[in-house]
């Protein structure tokens, strides 16, 4: 058993301090919700705790120009609860409801969900369908801003270096003509991992009456969340209707095949697929609710 | 029953709630002596080979450790952990510290430290050299591979054969056959497994137990390890659950062993992945059943084969086969049955008690085939059943003993209506997405052991001086009420409310013998044994009375706690002034000790109704209603008789839909906590209605039968039927998780998207 | 390391190590063993107490994270001596069997209680999701809590049974009517 040291900074000076002696045993503690588990395995050794839970500085939601700030401390309770989420990023709104339980959103931090990089992470994938960027703060108390994409390198890798901590994420806001949804498929209906979840933003230009800008994350197939860019070609300039909704619903059971050739879970996972699609396509509410047609 | 009842047939709730709402009781995983030592296993990461050698000395020399034990310094003595009495027949086969590891999760080795950090660390330290042997993870496996002994014997465990009545003429008859597999589950108490044992400088030795039976306890610690019986004491301290997975004693010899070698108190506390790898699991099953059925659909001939997977060791499963062949003839009038039963030895988790005792495997797997059976003849399955099932006092052809006031039709009939079955049944399943289907099922179970060996119970009962009685009974309370059942039967009988009546716990040392809590046996047996005792006390205060009053015996009637002269009310005496009267005169035998031995075993039954919805896209079921009724004779505890239906049909909605404790090539499980070990949670609970069909024409107090195991029986099969009806497949293999029912859907045709 | 935790009120000082989790101190340093733990993975709600008014797992949680909050207990809802109303109706509505589930959903309900006084069903079975019970099947839980927001039950016929027992029992002679409630 070695001895673990813990600091709980509670200014950024005194987190730019304490991440400058972080070493690759040094382990950040937001919720600890993936991190308590985890330092306990046999064998896990961990020199610091870089305690963030004293740091209401990082946590925040706020409206900045056209962008939406969210600092990495923000619980899933408050992200499911903030009136600014819900009007400009409802699909991670959602998401956040749908993270394991009371107890669990009260003290996880969107900031943990995607540093822990579990494919199967609701947070990170609806900030991936955001297309949101991470915003990092290091030892020496230099800021990096960079995609989300570029963060999240497969099931529990980060680009993140030692002492390296996520301050906040930002993302353009979505505005009146954006719709978002995000569905998901667990083992139950509450406190479950995600077997399979979908992140969707679409704009509608009630005008032209059809779809644009349409992003599409996928959670749980494959090694992280991922926007499917072939998934989205498909929607891009497509009217909202019934057949919109089975391209979708296809094109997705078609990304799970890419994903995860062979795997065991596919049969199961590829029609489910199905299912997931039009679970998020009728959430976005931009036609009458609709359903695949089973024989 | 002629007379009003006061107490009985009201709802209470469980006698040490006051306790449990504040947090004060303490439960086993909460007790602490000073200078308490802990223990942690190391559990065999293998499915089967030989231990080759054992290095303990790095472990040794960690800072706190005490003791290190392997098969090298322990007896290697067998025994068997579901050996309840002295004698008792059953598979010797399961030492303290294995050799042979025969399941991931066997016990290699145990340190003893003075804290549990120290423990947890030092048995990472220990090194053992395996050698492995072929891992047979299935009951097929194992029947192949005679050449891979499990056990010296082979791997075929046990093997049992019931037939009864004579065979008929079934030609022009439908002959419908099914194969039904029922998982191996985890019974998920809340709280964890955990024993606490303190060695005496003098040799003796105490127990505490979460143990659902304290002088089981006793006997197979005693024997192991070379005890007198009046030096071992065992004493039941409060649990967190059972359902059986306690029923059985894991933790207790490996604990007590530790405790008596270091003459020291020793805890030893499972973790929940220990729980699940390293205890004990419902057995997996399968059973292929053969029916041959006139047009009508009188069951004309029924044949069964089982093989019951019992894991590394047998534990009771033995027991458990006779018990799965003894359900079929306890529900449906059989001329021709014949079922034979194996039990195989795997490299999986050892199996045994589960709450049911083989009746919701076995019902499951008819209840299954019935539906099946429905279908080919076009009948509803209600109407199926009607045909078939057992009447009141109909004779069962396999035990030859009566069923005594069975009343499974009219929980059928009456169930039937209160669901509005055939508007439900007749009502679309729906061709989209989401369809719709309602199932029913019927189920049977005993009452105690009466039929395999002596079945009895022993109560003494006494007044104090103030007029309040106590109860000494070996009573377990595993979370169900019992000592609240107790209670209220006592207080019936005596006439005082049941707050009036302190009972105890079982403990070795001060209560009566009992073989515990399981078997159905609380209510219907020892409740029976408190009814008899409670009377013997009355007619010891009545006698008592008479001289106080200066009355004859036969005038005197007790109401409320106090004894009145028939038609002279006005001469009267409250209990404790009889208890008081001429300087405690009659108080010394105002006492009764009775052992009161069981002369019936009836059936108990429930019919349950399920509705479900299931989604096709994603083979994700919900339970939308359910209906359980239940034949329990007299509902002692209203309240807690209902309850134990709504408990029961959560685990078994888990048995039919998400739970199972699967196991790789490894023979290793995936499933290592609740993370992937899903139960039924409160989002995804029905509301579930309970109606109680009461007759009380048995042997029970006040004519109450058994209920915490039936509530459970027929719950998996009704919400399979309903799935079945919903979809039109012909699903048997549980759980139905959602891969099983999009893989159905798929191989169906018309169900692909 | 020294710990200043405040715990149903009571400031504690506690030495711990500094990775011991809230469970842990609040179990094996301050006796505070009515928390439980059924699954150590925040999975089974056993092990919920209220930190700053809201439920949290105290097994994924270290005990560091509660400095400077007040963490609540079930030890502290009944600190003036009588049941809170929420236990009493968990005690009438038959919401309790084995217990080793009831003082997280109890702590879990509180939480749910003090955020939203009035919640539906669905509310109801939406914060309780996190909190297995292998007994009940919930029905009797969610009726308790439901009561216990003073909002009409239909679950158990058992209420004031008792109560109206024990006015009837006030027999001259008899022992007296102050019973220990739930017996030995
Ligand atoms: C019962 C249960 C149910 C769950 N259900 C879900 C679910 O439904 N969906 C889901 O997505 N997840 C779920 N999770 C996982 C977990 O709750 C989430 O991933 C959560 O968001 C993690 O956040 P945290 O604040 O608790 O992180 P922590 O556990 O504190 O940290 C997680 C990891 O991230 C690192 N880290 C934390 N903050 C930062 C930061 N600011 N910068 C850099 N690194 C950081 C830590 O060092 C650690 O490696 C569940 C967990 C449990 C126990
Ligand atoms: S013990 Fe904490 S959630 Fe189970
Ligand atoms: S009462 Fe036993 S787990 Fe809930």
């Amino acid at each position: 058993m070695s001895t673990t040291d813990v600091v709980a900074p509670a200014t950024t000076d005194e987190l730019v301090a304490a991440l400058a002696r972080a070493t690759p045993m040094t382990r950040l503690l937001a919720g600890g919700t993936d991190l308590v588990n985890d330092i306990r395995r046999p064998g896990r050794q961990t020199d610091l705790l870089i305690d963030l839970s004293h740091m209401p500085a990082l946590s925040y939601v706020r409206h900045d120009g056209d962008m939406l700030r969210v600092g990495a401390m923000t619980t899933f309770t408050e992200l499911q609860a903030d009136p600014l989420v819900h009007e400009h990023a409802f699909c991670l709104e959602r998401a956040a409801s749908q993270v394991g339980s009371a107890q669990i959103r009260n003290v996880a931090t969107i900031g943990g969900n995607v540093a822990n990089a579990s494919p199967c992470a609701d947070g990170a994938t609806a900030l991936v369908a955001l297309s949101a960027e991470v915003t990092t703060l290091d030892g020496s108390g230099h800021r990096a801003t960079r995609p989300l994409r570029d963060v999240l390198l497969g099931s529990g890798r980060t680009a993140l270096t030692d002492g390296e901590a996520i301050v906040e994420f930002a993302f353009a806001a979505l505005g009146n003509e954006h719709r978002s949804a995000f569905a998901k498929i667990g083992w139950r209906t509450a406190v479950s991992v995600a077997r399979l979840s979908m992140a969707l933003v679409v704009r509608f230009d009630p005008v032209a009456e059809v779809l644009s800008e349409v992003r599409v994350g996928l959670g749980a197939v494959g090694e992280t969340a991922f926007r499917d860019a072939v998934l989205e070609g498909l929607l891009e300039g497509r009217p909202a209707d019934e057949e919109s909704a089975r391209i979708l619903a296809e094109g997705c059971a078609d990304a799970v095949r890419r994903s995860i050739p062979g795997r065991y879970s596919l049969p199961y996972k590829e029609r489910a697929a199905v299912g997931l699609a039009y679970d998020a396509w009728n959430a976005l509410r931009i036609c009458p609710p609709c359903e695949p047609a089973w024989g | 029953m002629t007379e009003d009842l006061r107490y009985v047939g009201k709802s209470y709730p469980v006698h040490d709630v006051a306790q449990k709402v504040t947090g004060e009781l303490v439960y086993g995983s909460d007790l602490n002596f000073p200078g308490m030592l802990h223990a942690k296993l190391l559990l065999s990461p293998i499915a089967h080979g030989m231990v080759r050698s054992v290095d303990s000395s790095r472990a040794e020399a960690l800072p706190g450790v005490i003791r290190v034990f392997s098969h090298l310094n322990s007896p290697a003595d067998t025994y068997c952990r579901a050996r309840i009495y002295p004698g008792q027949e059953c598979a010797i086969d399961e030492t303290l510290f294995s050799e042979h590891v025969r399941f991931v999760g066997d016990r290699v080795a145990a340190v003893v430290a003075t804290s549990q950090a120290i423990a947890e660390a030092a048995v990472a330290l220990i090194e053992v050299d395996y050698e492995e042997l072929p891992a047979l993870l299935t009951t097929e496996q194992a029947l192949e591979r005679a050449d891979v002994p499990i056990h010296a014997d082979g791997n075929l465990l046990y093997e049992h054969h019931i037939e009864s009545g004579e065979r008929v003429d079934t030609s022009g008859g439908v002959l419908v056959s099914s194969t039904t597999g029922t998982p191996r589950v985890h019974h998920a108490a809340l709280e964890p497994h955990v024993c606490v044992a303190q060695g005496h400088s003098t040799g003796g030795l105490t127990v505490w137990t979460t143990s659902q039976g304290v002088y089981g306890v006793r006997t197979v610690i005693a024997e192991l390890l070379g005890l007198e019986y009046h030096r071992l004491r065992v004493i039941k301290v409060p649990m967190g659950g059972s359902f059986g997975g306690k029923t059985e004693f894991i933790l207790e010899p490996v604990t007590a062993f530790l405790a008596h070698e270091t003459r020291r108190a020793v805890k030893l506390l499972f973790d929940r992945e220990e729980c699940i790898r390293a205890t004990m699991v419902r057995p997996a099953t399968e059973t292929t059943i053969r029916t041959a059925c006139a047009a009508d659909g009188r069951l004309l001939d029924f044949e069964a084969a089982t093989t019951l997977d019992s894991g590394g060791y047998a534990a009771s499963t033995p027991d458990y086969a006779d018990h799965m062949c003894e359900k079929v003839t306890r529900l449906y009038r059989l001329p021709h049955y014949d079922h034979r039963c194996q039990v195989v030895y795997t490299n999986t988790p050892v199996a045994g008690a589960a709450r049911g005792w083989g009746a919701p495997e076995m019902i499951t797997a008819v209840e299954i085939h019935l539906d099946k059976v429905a279908r080919r003849l076009r009948l509803d399955p209600v109407d199926l059943r009607l045909k078939n099932l057992i009447q009141p006092f109909d004779i069962d052809p396999v035990t030859d003993m009566s069923l005594g006031d069975a009343r499974v039709v009219e929980c059928l009939e009456r169930g039937a209506v209160a669901f509005d079955w055939t508007a439900r049944r007749a009502r679309a399943r729906g061709k989209g997405r989401y369809r719709r289907g309602v199932g029913v099922a019927c189920g049977a179970h005993k009452n105690g052991m009466f039929g395999h060996f002596p079945e009895a119970s022993n109560m003494a009962l006494k007044m104090n001086e103030d007029g309040t009685f106590e109860l000494s009974a070996s009573l377990h309370e595993v979370g169900c009420g019992v000592v609240t059942t107790m209670k209220i039967i006592v207080a019936e009988v005596l006439g005082v409310h049941p707050d009036l009546i302190a009972a105890g716990e079982a403990d070795t040392s001060t209560t009566p013998f009992d073989y515990g809590t399981f078997g159905s046996r609380m209510t219907y047996v020892a409740g029976a044994c408190a009814e008899v005792t409670a009377k013997k006390l009355k007619s010891a205060i009545l006698a008592a009375a008479a001289d106080v009053l200066q009355a004859p015996v036969e005038e005197l009637v007790a109401r409320e706690g106090v004894v009145y002269v028939a038609g002279a009310e006005a001469r009267s005496v409250a209990f404790r002034d009889i208890a008081r009267f001429g300087d405690m005169k009659h108080l010394p035998a105002i006492r009764a000790a009775v052992t009161y031995y069981a002369t019936s075993n009836p059936g108990s039954y429930s019919v349950q109704f399920a509705e479900v919805e299931v989604d096709c896209a994603t083979g994700l079921t919900a339970v939308t209603d359910f209906l359980a009724v239940g034949d329990v004779g007299r509902a002692i505890n209203r309240g807690m008789v209902k309850a134990q239906f709504q408990g029961a049909v959560q685990m078994g909605i888990g048995y039919a839909l998400y739970e199972h404790v699967d196991v790789d090539e490894a023979g290793r499980s995936g499933v290592d906590g609740f993370k992937n070990y899903h139960m039924v949670n409160a989002p995804d609970m029905p509301d579930i209605d309970v109606l109680l069909v009461e007759h009380e024409g048995d042997h029970g107090p006040f004519g109450a039968k058994s209920v915490g195991e039936i509530a459970m029986v027929p719950t998996a099969a009704a919400v399979v039927n309903a799935v079945n009806n919903a979809l039109g497949t012909e699903l048997s293999d549980l759980p139905l998780i959602p891969d099983r029912i999009i893989a159905a859907l798929a191989a169906s045709a018309g169900g692909g998207a | 390391m020294e710990l200043l935790l405040t715990v149903n009120g009571t400031v504690w000082e506690v030495s711990a190590r500094p990775t011991a989790r809230l469970i842990d101190v609040l179990r094996d340093q301050m006796g505070l063993s009515g928390t439980k733990e059924g699954c150590g993975e925040g999975e089974c709600g056993a092990c919920t107490v209220i930190v700053d008014g809201k439920a949290v797992n105290s097994c994924v949680m270290l005990a560091v994270q509660a400095l400077g909050k007040e963490v609540l207990t079930v030890e502290g809802l009944a600190a003036s001596g009588e049941l809170d109303t929420l236990q009493q109706k968990f005690v009438e509505q038959g919401a309790v069997q084995c217990g080793f589930c009831t003082p997280g959903m109890l702590m879990s309900a509180k939480a749910l209680l003090m955020a939203n006084p009035l919640p539906s069903d669905q509310d109801i079975r939406t914060a309780l999701a996190g909190n297995l019970c292998r007994c009940t099947g919930y029905k009797n839980i969610v009726a308790a809590v439901r009561a216990a927001s003073g909002q009409e039950t239909v679950a158990m016929e058992v209420p004031s049974e008792k109560e109206e027992l024990l006015a009837d029992l006030a027999v001259p002679g008899l022992a007296p009517a102050k019973l220990d409630e739930g017996g030995e």
